[in-house]
Formats: C-alpha cells, sequence, structure tokens
C-alpha cells in the first residue's frame, strides 16, 4: 500500500500541511503572549500601550546583561522579568496616571514616545549589533513527530503561552488582587469610593503586563535573535491578534494569535510569500466586518 | 479682556483681533521672504514641513474633529503620490491635471476606506486601517509594472509657470501655496455645517444621528476629505524627493503623522500646523545628535502630551490668554 | 504683541549665516567630508559605517592628516529614511560646507539626493548601493564608486556552485528590496548562463522576524544551492530554519554576510557557506587589514561588535584620501578629480586594485571566493573579474 504513489503524494501534502501549521502555531503562541499584555493593559485602564514591545525588549536586554555577567539562568531572566515589570509601573505612575483630563490619544502618543525612548535607550546602551540570547532551550534541537519538525524552543513557548493564559486568567478571576482589576476595569470611581486601591492595582497592572511581555520577549529572542528592534514586527502582530480575538479577552488574545500565526504560514505556504501579510490583514478586517467586537469580545454596549 | 461673541459671524471669522491680523500679515511676509533670504537647505526643509502640515491638517479632520482613528495614512499619502507620478510619466499629463488626478483618486480611497470603518472603532479601527496602509506598501513593493517596485518611480521635470520644479524655491512656493490655500480651507469647513457635524459624531454619534445628522455620509466625507488632504500632499512630496518609493510609505509614516496630530493639538488647525512644523525640523536640527535622536525625540513627546495633554495648541491658548489680561 | 516676538524668533532660527570659502570644505588646516547614515532606527546597523570613517580620519590625523590638513567628517543621521538623507546632504553642503560626501547607504538615500549632488557638482565617493545602478549614469564627473555590483556577484558565485560544486539547481532566499532583487536578477543571469535551474525564489520583508515558513519553501524546492541576499540576522535565521528542517543544501551568501558575527549568529550551520569578498577579510592572513581593524578597534573599541561595517568604512575613505595625497597641498574640486583620475592598480590596506580614469568611476570590478569554515575564512579563487560597466 506504501508503494501507491497517489498515497504518497497525499501523505507528503499532509506532512507538508502539517509542517505549516506547526510553524504558525509556534509564530502564533508569540504572538498570543504579546496579545495578552496588550488585552491586560486595554481592559483595565484604556490605554493601547504602543510602548509594550520595547518594555518587553528591556527586559531581554536586562537579562541579557545578567547573564553575559555570567549570572545563573533563574538569576538572570527572574531580573529581566522584574525589570520590564518596575519599567512599565513607573512609566505609568510616572507619565501616564498624572496626567490631568487626558484624551485617549494623548496616551496613546504618550507610550509611542515612551516607545522611542526606550528604543534609543537601547540602541545607546547595548548597540545595534545583532546578538545570541542564550536560553535554557534549544532552538536547533528538534522534536520529530512523524515528518513534521518542531523545535525544543517551539514546543516551550507553546507551553509557556498556554500557562500564562492560564495563570492570567486565575490571577483575574480567582484572586483579591483580580477582582480589584476586574472593578476597577469597570469602573474606577466607584471601585476607589469602595476603597479599591485604584492607583495601586492600575501599576501593579502594568507590571504584570510588562512582565508578560518579556516573557514573550525572552521565549522569542532565542529565535529570532536579539537587538533592539526585535519586537517591532511581534508588537503589531500581537496588537492585531489582540483585535481579532476581542481586545477585552484574554482567551480571545490566544486564540487570535494563534489564528493570525497559522493564517500567516498558510498564506506563504500555499497562496504568495509576498502578499502574507496583507492577506492575513485582509482576514482580520473581514472577522472584523462580520464581528466587530472581535472573534470572544463582547459586543458594544453603549448608553446615550 | 475676555472676548464674548456675541453673532454667528464672529463665530466664523478666522482671525479676530488686531493681533491677529498682524500675526497673519507678518506670517505670510515671513513666509513669501524665507526662499529669498534663508539658504536652500532651509527653503528644502521647510517644503518638507509644509506637506507635513497638509497631511497633519487632513489627518486632524478625521482624528481630531470626526474622533476617528486611522494607523493608515501613509497609506493614502502613497496613493496620492503614485497617482501623480503614474499619471505624470505614463499620460504625460501636466502637473495641475495630475495633481486634479492624485486629488480624485485618494478622495475615491478614503471613500473606499470610509465605508468598512463605519462599524468599527478604537482599536477595532485602527487594526483595519493599518491593513489598508499595510496592503498598499506591499502592493507597492511587489506590483513592479506598475509602481516600478523597489526601483522606484522618477519623476519628470515639470516646467510651472516659467520655473522648474527642481528648482528649490520655485518648489517652495507650490507647495507653500497649495498648503496655505487648503489650510484655509481646512479652517473654514470646521466652522461650517460639515465640521459641527464631525464634532457632534465625535462627541456622540447616537445623539449626533438623533439630532439629524446622517452618519454614513458624514463618517465617509470625513475619512475621503482626510484622505484627499494627505493624497495631495503624497503628491507635493514626490517632487520634494525627486522619486518614489515603497518605503516612504511605511506603518513608521502613519504612526508619525499621528504623533504630529496630538503632539499639536486634537482639533485645531493651528495646532496641526505647529506640531507638522516642529515635529519636522525636530530631528533636522538634532541631526548630529546620532544615537540619541530617538531618546530625545520620545521624551519631547512625552514632556508635551505629560504637561499638556491637549497638545502644543492648548500651551498656544494658555500663552494667548496671558498676555491678553496681562497684567492681571 | 507676542505672536510678533514669536514670528521674529522664528525668522532669526532659519536664518543662520551662510560660510563662504575659497573651495567648499577646504581651509588651511582642515578638509571636512559629510556623510548621512542611519544611526537611529532599525537600519542602524549600518550606523557603524560612519563611526569607523570617523575614527579612521581620527587616525590619519593622529599621524599628521593630509598635506597639513586635518580630516574632519561630520555625521548626519537619517534613519534610513531618504527625505532626511536628501536634507541632511543638503546641509552639509551648503551650511557645513563639505568637500565631498563619502558613502551614504542605501539605494533610495543614493537616488533621493543624486539629482542635487550633480546639480552642485558635489564629489560623491562610494554611495553603498548596487554597483549596477550608475550603468549609462552619464553625470558621473564627480562620482567615484568601490563599491561591487551584486548583479555581478550573484552571476560569480552561481557560476562557481555550477562548474566547482556540480549544483543543478539553485534556490534564492532574498531580502524584497534593490540589494536581495539585484541578487536574484544576477541569479538568474548566472543561472541561464551556467545551465542551473533556478528552483525557487523566496522574498522577505526587512521587518519579519519569523522565517519558518520560508525555509519549509525552499526545502520544498529541493534545491541543490542556496543562494542567500539577507541580511545577517535574517541570513543566520533562515540558515539555522533550515537545518532544523534537515535540509541542508549548498550555501552561497552576498559578501555582505561576510562577517564575523555569522559565526555566532547561525553557530555550525554557517560551516561551509561560500560568500565573496571585495577585500581580504579579516583573519585570513593578510596582516594590512588586520591592523587596520586593529587600528580602527582601539580609537574606537565601539567598532569591535561590527568588524565587516568598520573596514567597509575604512574602504570607502580610502581611495579618497589617495586622491586627496595626489591632489597636493592646494586642494580644488578639480584638481581633485584630475587626482582621483590618476589612481591605477593602487592598492590600499584594506581596498586593493582600485582604478579611475579620465571616463572610469568604477573603481573596483572585481571579487573572490571564500569559505567560511569554524569562526574563520579560507580563500577559494583568485581575483575574478567583471566588465566595468560606467
Amino acid at each position: 500500500m506504501a508503494e501507491d504513489p497517489a498515497v504518497l503524494e497525499d501523505l507528503a501534502f499532509v506532512t507538508l500541511l502539517l509542517q505549516y501549521v506547526a510553524n504558525g502555531l509556534a509564530a502564533g503562541s508569540l504572538y498570543a503572549l504579546v496579545a495578552l499584555g496588550v488585552v491586560l493593559l486595554y481592559r483595565c485602564s484604556r490605554v493601547l500601550n504602543f510602548a509594550h514591545g520595547d518594555v518587553s525588549t528591556l527586559g531581554v536586554f536586562l537579562a541579557f546583561s545578567g547573564l553575559v555577567r555570567g549570572w545563573p539562568y533563574s538569576l538572570a531572566l527572574t531580573a529581566g522579568l522584574a525589570g520590564a515589570a518596575l519599567v512599565s509601573a513607573v512609566f505609568y505612575r510616572a507619565l501616564i496616571r498624572p496626567v490631568r483630563q487626558p484624551t485617549p490619544l494623548s496616551l496613546v502618543i504618550t507610550t509611542l514616545g515612551f516607545a522611542l525612548f526606550l528604543s534609543g535607550l537601547m540602541v545607546w546602551i547595548w548597540g545595534t549589533d545583532t546578538k545570541v540570547f542564550p536560553f535554557p532551550l534549544s532552538e536547533v534541537r528538534v522534536y520529530r513527530l512523524g515528518e513534521v519538525v518542531v523545535s525544543e524552543l517551539t514546543g516551550g513557548s507553546l507551553a509557556a503561552g498556554l500557562t500564562l493564559v492560564g495563570g492570567l486568567t486565575l490571577l483575574v478571576h480567582r484572586t483579591r488582587l483580580g477582582l480589584a482589576m476586574r472593578a476597577v476595569a469597570q469602573n474606577p470611581v466607584a471601585a476607589q469610593l469602595l476603597g479599591v486601591p485604584a492607583g495601586r492595582v492600575l501599576a501593579a497592572t502594568w507590571a504584570v503586563a510588562g512582565a508578560l511581555g518579556a516573557a514573550a520577549g525572552m521565549l522569542l529572542a532565542p529565535a529570532v535573535l536579539l537587538d533592539p528592534f526585535m519586537m517591532l514586527d511581534p508588537f503589531l502582530k500581537g496588537f492585531a491578534a489582540a483585535v481579532l480575538g476581542g481586545m477585552d479577552s484574554l482567551a480571545g488574545a490566544v486564540v487570535g494569535g494563534l489564528v493570525l500565526g497559522v493564517a500567516e504560514s498558510l498564506f506563504a505556504g500555499y497562496v504568495s510569500v509576498k502578499y502574507k501579510a496583507t492577506l492575513s490583514f485582509v482576514v482580520i478586517v473581514a472577522v472584523l466586518l462580520a464581528r466587530p467586537e472581535g472573534l470572544l469580545g463582547r459586543p458594544f454596549q453603549r448608553r446615550v | 479682556m475676555v472676548q464674548l461673541r456675541t453673532s454667528y459671524a464672529q463665530d466664523l471669522r478666522l482671525v479676530s483681533s488686531w493681533t491677529g491680523w498682524l500675526g497673519v500679515v507678518l506670517l505670510g511676509v515671513g513666509l513669501a521672504l524665507l526662499p529669498l533670504l534663508a539658504p536652500r537647505y532651509v527653503v528644502y526643509v521647510a517644503t518638507m514641513a509644509a506637506v507635513h502640515t497638509l497631511v497633519a491638517v487632513g489627518l486632524n479632520l478625521l482624528v481630531g474633529y470626526a474622533g476617528q482613528i486611522s494607523l493608515g495614512h501613509a497609506g493614502f499619502f502613497a496613493v496620492g503620490a503614485y497617482t501623480h507620478g503614474l499619471v505624470l510619466t505614463r499620460l504625460g499629463w501636466g502637473f495641475w491635471p495630475a495633481f486634479a488626478a492624485a486629488a480624485v483618486v485618494s478622495l475615491l480611497f478614503g471613500y473606499g476606506v470610509g465605508v468598512p470603518a463605519l462599524r468599527l472603532s478604537g482599536p477595532y479601527l485602527a487594526v483595519a486601517t493599518m491593513a489598508f496602509g499595510l496592503a498598499v506598501h506591499q502592493v507597492l513593493v511587489n506590483w513592479e509594472a506598475l509602481s516600478g517596485g523597489r526601483s522606484g518611480l522618477f519623476l519628470p521635470e515639470v516646467r510651472l509657470l516659467g520655473g522648474s520644479l527642481k528648482d528649490e524655491r520655485m518648489l517652495y512656493g507650490v507647495v507653500v501655496a497649495v498648503t496655505v490655500l487648503l489650510v484655509l480651507a481646512a479652517a473654514r469647513l470646521v466652522r461650517s455645517y460639515v465640521g459641527r457635524a464631525f464634532v457632534a459624531i465625535r462627541d456622540s454619534d447616537v445623539a449626533a444621528e438623533l439630532s439629524g445628522v446622517d452618519l454614513t455620509r458624514y463618517k465617509t466625507l470625513a475619512f475621503a476629505l482626510s484622505a484627499l488632504y494627505t493624497g495631495v500632499a503624497g503628491a507635493l512630496l514626490g517632487h520634494v524627493v525627486g522619486f518614489l518609493e515603497p518605503q516612504l510609505f511605511t506603518l513608521f509614516e502613519s504612526v508619525y503623522f499621528l504623533s504630529l496630530v496630538v503632539v499639536g493639538g486634537l482639533a485645531s488647525i493651528t495646532g496641526s500646523v505647529l506640531g507638522a512644523v516642529l515635529l519636522t525640523l525636530l530631528p533636522q536640527v538634532l541631526s548630529g545628535v546620532g544615537e540619541a535622536l530617538n531618546v530625545l525625540y520620545g521624551a519631547a513627546v512625552i514632556l508635551v502630551l505629560r504637561f499638556e495633554p491637549g497638545g502644543l495648541y492648548a500651551r498656544w491658548l494658555k500663552i494667548q490668554r496671558y498676555w491678553r489680561t496681562w497684567p492681571l | 504683541m507676542h505672536r510678533v516676538w514669536w514670528l521674529l524668533g522664528v525668522l532669526l532660527l532659519v536664518l543662520p549665516l551662510g560660510s563662504f570659502a575659497q573651495e567648499r570644505g577646504v581651509t588651511a588646516e582642515e578638509v571636512v567630508v559629510g556623510t548621512s547614515m542611519p544611526l537611529s532606527g532599525p537600519a542602524a546597523y549600518w550606523g557603524a559605517v560612519g563611526r569607523a570613517m570617523e575614527a579612521y580620519a581620527r587616525y590619519l590625523n593622529d599621524q599628521g592628516g593630509i598635506h597639513g590638513r586635518r580630516l574632519r567628517v561630520v555625521v548626519r543621521d537619517d534613519s534610513y529614511l531618504p527625505p532626511r538623507a536628501a536634507a541632511n546632504v543638503r546641509e552639509l553642503v551648503e551650511r557645513v560646507g563639505v568637500f565631498a560626501i563619502v558613502g551614504l547607504i542605501g539605494t533610495a538615500n543614493a537616488f533621493a539626493v543624486r539629482d542635487y549632488i550633480v546639480r552642485n557638482e558635489v564629489v560623491w565617493i562610494t554611495p553603498t548601493a548596487d554597483a549596477t545602478i550608475w550603468y549609462g549614469f552619464r553625470d558621473k564627473k564627480y562620482l567615484f564608486v568601490t563599491y561591487p555590483s551584486y548583479v555581478e556577484e550573484a552571476k560569480i558565485l552561481v557560476d562557481y556552485a555550477a562548474k566547482q560544486l556540480g549544483i543543478k539547481t539553485v534556490a534564492v532566499f532574498y531580502q524584497n528590496d534593490l540589494y536581495g532583487q539585484k541578487g536574484l536578477l544576477g541569479a538568474k543571469q548566472g543561472a541561464v548562463r551556467s545551465r542551473v535551474r533556478l528552483a525557487a525564489q523566496v522574498p522577505y520583508e526587512v521587518t519579519q522576524t519569523d522565517v519558518s515558513s520560508e525555509a519549509v519553501k525552499l526545502r520544498e524546492s529541493r534545491a541543490d544551492a542556496v543562494l542567500l541576499y539577507a541580511t545577517p540576522r535574517h541570513g543566520a535565521l533562515i540558515v539555522r530554519e533550515m537545518a532544523k528542517l534537515g535540509y541542508t543544501p549548498k550555501l552561497l551568501s552576498s559578501f555582505t554576510l561576510g562577517d564575523p558575527i555569522m559565526f555566532a549568529l547561525a553557530g555550525e550551520a554557517w560551516n561551509g557557506v561560500i560568500s565573496t569578498a571585495f577585500f581580504p577579510l579579516p583573519g585570513t592572513g593578510d596582516s594590512r587589514v588586520d591592523e587596520a581593524l586593529a587600528i580602527l578597534t582601539r580609537v574606537d573599541p565601539a567598532l569591535r561588535a561590527n568588524p565587516f561595517n568598520a573596514l567597509a568604512g575604512w574602504a570607502f575613505m580610502e581611495p579618497f584620501v589617495e586622491g586627496l595625497r595626489r591632489a597636493g597641498r592646494e586642494l580644488t574640486r578639480e584638481r581633485f578629480v584630475t587626482a582621483m583620475g590618476s589612481i591605477r592598480g593602487w592598492d590600499g590596506q584594506v581596498i586593493r586594485q582600485v582604478t579611475f580614469g579620465p571616463d572610469r568611476r568604477q573603481g573596483t570590478n572585481r571579487l573572490f571566493l571564500t569559505r567560511a569554515e569554524g569562526g574563520r575564512w579560507t580563500r577559494l579563487s583568485d581575483w575574478i573579474s567583471y566588465p566595468v560597466g560606467f
């Protein structure tokens, strides 16, 4: 039976398809991690954070500096996560929260200014040359599932992505902090009147988002090599994924990321490498036209 | 002395005081003298600033007045630039017909993007418009028969009023004249029914609809007008740079345009002019600092918005008020 | 009234005084050259070329300069944006008053300033863009180029693969801009000439970070060899992705990947890559190049991370400095152009065999092949020449 050329061809076709899907899931899991941070911030503070990618990269660079000084992985990576969390929270307390009568757009552009500032700073400190980011999981060691190849790192980032989604969902829905986050998201003034320290809760949210971004960056850096602009493309894709999934849904961020990753990979494989970004965005726009609130977002409700 | 308006005509006036008129006259004289007195590279940078002013004013009509976001204005910029360039080179039309073609085609693209945008808002609209910008860029890169791809599209020498557009001063004259006219038109527009309809939609589209504003019509109109301004600026950009290449029209440009509008001040024509001029000059003035450029540029943007979320225009109003009431 | 002051302030800002010298950029004490580079933004990697040019000038000045004049390099940042590059060049020429523009990275930036430079008769040394863009270019009096052609390079690589390695099919992985597209064009021409089949052409965008689907495409082409026209980062990524898939074709790459950083980025997978070079690479037994690199990294230690770009900066400046030497103490643009035209078969410390002439502006037209192995290059061939195009 295995000799039959038609069957062999079918098999080859299926293998190839699975390989494209696997590649798409690998890229998508990283988009999902970025999207989670974007959604978390948007839900709680209604700020679209364009500096998310740069805060993440900064965390990776901090970890990198520790690693080249010979720190163990556990210490260096933790320091990176903590650094990104701190920078993110301080940015919020110092430059976002104190603004009187902000408009949503002025906050967006403030984050954009911060993104430029951080990327400039990273270029200044670490230079623009591409660097190898050492990591416990190997990008080169691979698992073979039949004919489909998946690297150890890809498996790791998929697992990490799912774990972080689970953890984040628990955090938001099962802890006191999460309850406070949701309360602040729903109505900051009422939450404050009821004794929720809105400022601290939001700062904590920004810290969590920063650490989440840095985690995504640390999984990305060994695969795509480290430089100050590493997160540019993943951030935009993550943002698009967040919108695709629905800006107020954590599960949506993951679904959006994976769908976007797979769509891109399949378009590149079967339709056109040159137009893969355009085609995947066409998919997003088509989804949004059918469901303006994204795949898993709650429909808009408005009171006049 | 606080100025209260007592009639509709006063509300429509663009300039309302003798100091205002003096400022306008001086600005006019300054703009006219600049190419004669300043070195040519300053004229060049001023021309670039005028092009950005046009974009900022156009984008502000959409973002500041009508309350819609766009991360795809580089797309309209490109549509205008390439329409103008292609009509000049392929059809061999003159400058003004090609210019008009760029305006019309960008306007149509604006309507095209405006229709799906009716259903979207906020980040959703941002991503949808970003998709438009990306698509335009990829088409220009890959459809080489149309655009020349990455090899670029070179604009022919255009003669106008007995001069060549390759001459910085001539080009400055044309660009600034077009910019001044369109900025004045925008200033009139936002004081008209259309402008008030935009603002009503921004503040509450449901309430606007209840008051008789046709949402479909005015939302798409906002996109179309904004695209027209941006496309016209694109057409002029072609002459400033001398050739067109898709890399002039990336997402970074779209984001940069948005920053011009917000730093200048949302819903203010004067603010857009201020924002565009200052943020075009800033990197040029700082070009000697090298790596530190983005650090300084980013810090400047942050500081402006940290202390003046309303943008430069809000600060300008405060300064004006201070002087009006001086020495109190 | 405050508006009046405001306007006066603006007018004062925009009216700096121009400086007028006898020959622009030349005084009794110094010669000023200018360049515009991406120092900020995603392309800032190339900015090291500008730093190296400055470091080289500092080294020369410590040696006493040229004919008693110090060399001053003014670097402006363009973030890789053509309008900014155009403004920078105007400022360099009109306000700073430079004698020459050296370098300028990227074809788009070169196109954006070309007309201006020609109209103003500015000396322009080696814009780093594919040399074929100047073929048939008439206004080249003040232009001197020692940068290779990607088209010719790709032809040489494909020829070599066909004749020496017995390759029958080749695939091209290229950056979707003029750099990659010129490489692709050369690969197509080379394939026709050497009867090799072009099995696939897979582009990527420079902003892209994930190239796994591109690697699958290349594997599906089953080409015997893959030709790389990419940035160091994307070159390393694609090679690693292909290795992961178990696809190990012969690898050929542009000279731009002749960077020691590739061994760090791509690891084992970079062994056996065949690329070209337009100057002897450091650590290949050429003591003068090693010495040049040692000097540059001593003057500016930050260049250590970027040895290839550092040497490129030196290589671009070197023929210009030779022209200054030959022009003598009485330096004018015309004398300089004549002096440059007299350079024949000249060996610099990094760039070799430079020849200009009264009508020849392409200073070098040869490359040689190298093979990467365990962090070093070994030379595979003698210099291979291609026809002079301008």
